[in-house]
C-alpha cells in the first residue's frame, strides 16, 4: 500500500438483499461512497437499518457487493492477507462457552496465521481488563467481559485497521472509559481505526472524522469539528453587572441564559476587537466557547434533511 | 492447509468440550472394560474350548476360534455401522450450524481464511473424532480377543473404517444442509433422511420388484441409483469383520459410488457457502 492511499475506499457501493420467491430486495446500501484515511479515527453514525453493519460486512468480505468496488488496505478484502493485518469485533460476538479466554485467543492467533505467544496473548488480556478471569470458562463471562475478549481478538497480531461493530456494548462505564484509552492508544500507534457505536458521545471522544449514513447512503462526512461547527457564532457570558446595551452596540446579541451573548466573528481578529469593545464597555468575560451542536444534533438534522 | 488445520482444531475442541462426547467415549472404555474383565476365553490347539461371560458358560461345542469369532465381530461391525453413524448425526448435527452461528461466522469470515478452508476443516474435525472414536472402539475389541483367543485380525478395524466412509458421506450431507439452514435439526433429519435412503439403496435390486411397472418403479429406481449404497457397505463391513467372503460384486466400486457422491453434496454445499452473505 502506497502512504498516500486510504485505508478503506469505497466506490458506488450497492448491496441488494435478495430473497427467495420473493420479487425485488431489500437494498441495504444505494451506491455508497466512502474514504477513509489512513491512520484516522473513523467513526460510522446512522439511525437503524441505515445499512452499517452490512457496509462493515461489505468492507471485510462477509459480505458481496451487488454492485461497486471496495479496497482494504490497498487491496480487495477478499484477499487473505489483507484480512491478516484487520481486527474485527463483531456486533453480537458469539464465543465457545466451554473455552478459556488464552485458548481462545491462541485458536485466533493459529487462524490467523501467527505463531502462538502465550504470553502475548495473556498480555493482551491484562490489556483489556481480563487478566483476573484468565482461568475461567468463557461460560462464565459477563457481557461485558466477552466484549472485552471480543476486542483482545481483534488487537491479535496488531493490526493495521481496526473495525469495530459498538465495541463498549454492555460495558460499563469504567470500563467504557478503559477501552476508549486502548482505542486511543491504538490510533496514536497508527491503527486506523473505524468504529460503529450507537453511542454518540462515544464517538465524538474517540473519532476524528465522521460519516453519517442514512437509507444506504452517506449524507455527510467529514471532520468531527467541521461536522459539529456552527459556523461563525461564538457563545459570550460575561460576569453579572455587564451593561446591555453596551454590549448590544459592540455587536454581541442576548442569549438565552443569564449573562450569556452570541456574537458572529469570521476570524479571531472580529472576535478579539468585539471582546475588547465589551471589555471596554467594564463587561468582564468568565466564558468563550464556539456555538457548535453536539453529534447528536449533527445526526439528527442531517438524517432529516436527507429523508 | 493450516487453516484448514487449524478449523479442524477448533471443531475438535468444541467437540472435546461437549458433555455427550465425552460420555460416548467414557461408555466405550466401559463396555470394553466390562467386556474384558468378564469374559473368559479357552483356546486349545486353536479351538475355542470354553468360554464364560459373567461366568456363565455361553457354548459348549469346540470350534475353530477365527470361527466362533466371527458372529460376534459381524454384530461389533454392524453396531460400529448403524450405531456409529445415527450416534454421528446426532452428535455431530450442531458443529456447522454451531460454526455459521450469528457473531461467531463473522469473526471467522473476517479471520485471513477462504471460505473454503472452514467447511474443509470442520469436516476434517469431524471426521477425525469419527475415525478416532471407531478405531479407539474397534481397536479395543479385537485386542480384547487377541489377547484372550490368540486371534489376531484387523477385520474389525477395516470394517470400522468402512463405517466411517459411510459417515463421511452422511456428514458431507449435513455440512451442505447447514449452508443452506442453519439448524441443528434440519442437518440432523438431512443426514438421517440419507441414511435411510442410503439402506433403501443397498437392496434397490431386491425392492425394485415391490413398485408398480411405470413411473413408480422408474422414479424409485432413479432415485436410489444417486444414493450411497450404505446397507451394502454395512454387509461388505460385516464381513470384512468376520473375515467371510464379500457379497457385494465389487468393494472398489461400491466405496467409490459412496466416495463420488460424498464429494458432489461436498462440493454443492463449497459451492452454496462461497456466495453466501452472512
Amino acid at each position: 500500500m502506497t502512504s498516500q492511499e486510504p485505508a478503506i475506499e469505497v466506490r458506488g457501493l450497492r448491496k441488494t438483499y435478495h430473497r427467495a420467491f420473493r420479487k425485488g430486495g431489500n437494498e441495504a446500501l444505494r451506491g455508497m461512497d466512502l474514504t477513509v484515511p489512513v491512520g484516522s479515527a473513523f467513526g460510522l453514525i446512522g439511525p437503524n437499518g441505515a445499512g452499517k453493519t452490512t457496509f462493515i460486512k461489505s468492507i471485510l468480505g462477509i459480505v458481496q457487493p451487488t454492485e461497486g468496488s471496495i479496497r482494504v488496505l490497498g487491496g480487495s478484502p477478499e484477499d487473505p492477507r489483507i484480512r491478516a493485518r484487520i481486527g474485527y469485533l463483531p456486533e453480537r460476538l458469539h464465543l465457545p462457552g466451554t473455552w478459556t479466554a488464552p485458548a481462545f485467543l491462541a485458536t485466533v492467533t493459529r487462524l490467523k496465521g501467527l505463531p502462538v505467544d502465550p504470553t502475548v496473548n495473556l498480555r493482551l488480556l491484562e490489556r483489556v481488563g481480563l487478566s483476573d478471569a484468565v482461568g475461567r470458562r468463557i461460560g462464565g463471562y459477563s457481557k461485558g467481559m466477552r466484549q472485552r475478549l471480543g476486542l483482545a481478538a481483534a488487537l491479535v497480531g496488531s493490526p493495521s485497521l481496526l473495525v469495530l461493530d459498538e465495541p463498549t456494548d454492555g460495558i460499563d462505564p469504567m470500563g467504557r472509559m478503559e477501552v476508549r484509552r486502548i482505542l486511543q492508544d491504538e490510533v496514536q500507534r497508527g491503527t486506523t481505526l473505524f468504529l460503529n457505536s450507537h453511542l454518540l458521545a462515544e464517538t465524538e471522544r474517540v473519532c476524528d472524522r465522521v460519516a453519517i449514513l442514512a437509507g444506504g447512503r452517506v449524507v455527510r462526512e467529514g471532520r468531527l469539528e467541521d461536522l459539529a461547527r456552527g459556523g461563525v457564532r461564538w457563545l459570550v457570558r460575561f460576569a453579572p453587572g455587564a451593561n446591555m446595551e453596551a454590549l448590544v452596540a459592540a455587536g454581541f446579541v442576548r442569549g438565552v441564559a443569564e449573562g450569556q451573548y452570541v456574537v458572529e466573528a469570521e476570524d479571531p481578529a472580529a472576535l478579539n476587537g468585539a471582546l475588547d469593545r465589551a471589555r471596554a464597555a467594564g463587561a468582564l468575560m468568565v466564558e468563550l466557547r464556539r456555538d457548535g451542536t453536539d453529534l447528536e444534533s449533527v445526526l439528527m438534522g442531517t438524517v432529516e434533511a436527507a429523508a | 492447509m493450516k487453516p484448514v488445520l487449524g478449523i479442524a482444531g477448533y471443531v475438535l475442541r468444541e467437540a472435546l468440550s461437549r458433555k455427550f462426547i465425552l460420555a460416548f467415549l467414557v461408555g466405550i472404555t466401559l463396555v470394553l472394560t466390562v467386556v474384558a474383565l468378564s469374559l473368559r476365553i479357552e483356546v486349545v490347539d486353536g479351538a475355542l474350548a470354553a468360554s464364560r461371560l459373567f461366568g456363565e458358560e455361553l457354548r459348549n461345542s469346540i470350534r475353530s476360534v477365527d470361527v466362533a469369532l466371527r458372529p460376534v465381530y459381524q454384530a461389533a461391525a454392524f453396531l460400529v455401522f448403524y450405531g456409529g453413524i445415527l450416534f454421528g448425526i446426532v452428535a455431530c448435527s450442531d458443529f456447522a450450524p454451531s460454526l455459521m452461528s450469528p457473531g461467531r461466522i463473522e469473526h471467522l469470515l473476517a479471520l485471513p481464511i477462504q471460505r473454503w478452508h472452514l467447511l474443509a476443516g470442520t469436516f476434517l474435525g469431524v471426521m477425525t473424532l469419527a475415525v478416532g472414536g471407531t478405531l479407539y472402539g474397534t481397536t479395543g475389541l479385537v485386542l480384547i480377543f487377541g489377547v484372550k483367543a490368540g486371534y489376531w485380525t484387523a477385520g474389525p478395524l477395516i470394517a470400522g473404517l468402512l463405517a466411517c466412509v459411510g459417515f463421511a458421506a452422511v456428514y458431507a450431507v449435513m455440512l451442505t444442509t447447514a449452508t443452506l439452514v442453519r439448524s441443528a435439526a434440519l442437518c440432523a433429519a438431512s443426514g438421517f433422511v440419507f441414511l435411510v435412503g442410503g439402506i433403501i439403496a443397498g437392496y434397490r435390486q431386491q425392492m425394485t420388484p415391490f413398485f408398480e411397472e411405470g413411473f413408480g418403479r422408474e422414479a424409485f429406481k432413479a432415485v436410489t441409483l444417486v444414493l450411497p449404497r450404505l446397507s451394502a457397505l454395512a454387509v461388505a463391513a460385516g464381513d470384512i469383520a468376520s473375515s467371510t467372503p464379500l457379497e457385494v460384486r465389487s468393494l472398489g466400486l461400491l466405496l467409490l459410488g459412496v466416495l463420488v457422491f460424498g464429494f458432489g453434496a461436498l462440493a454443492v454445499g463449497f459451492w452454496r457457502f462461497e456466495g453466501k452473505d452472512y
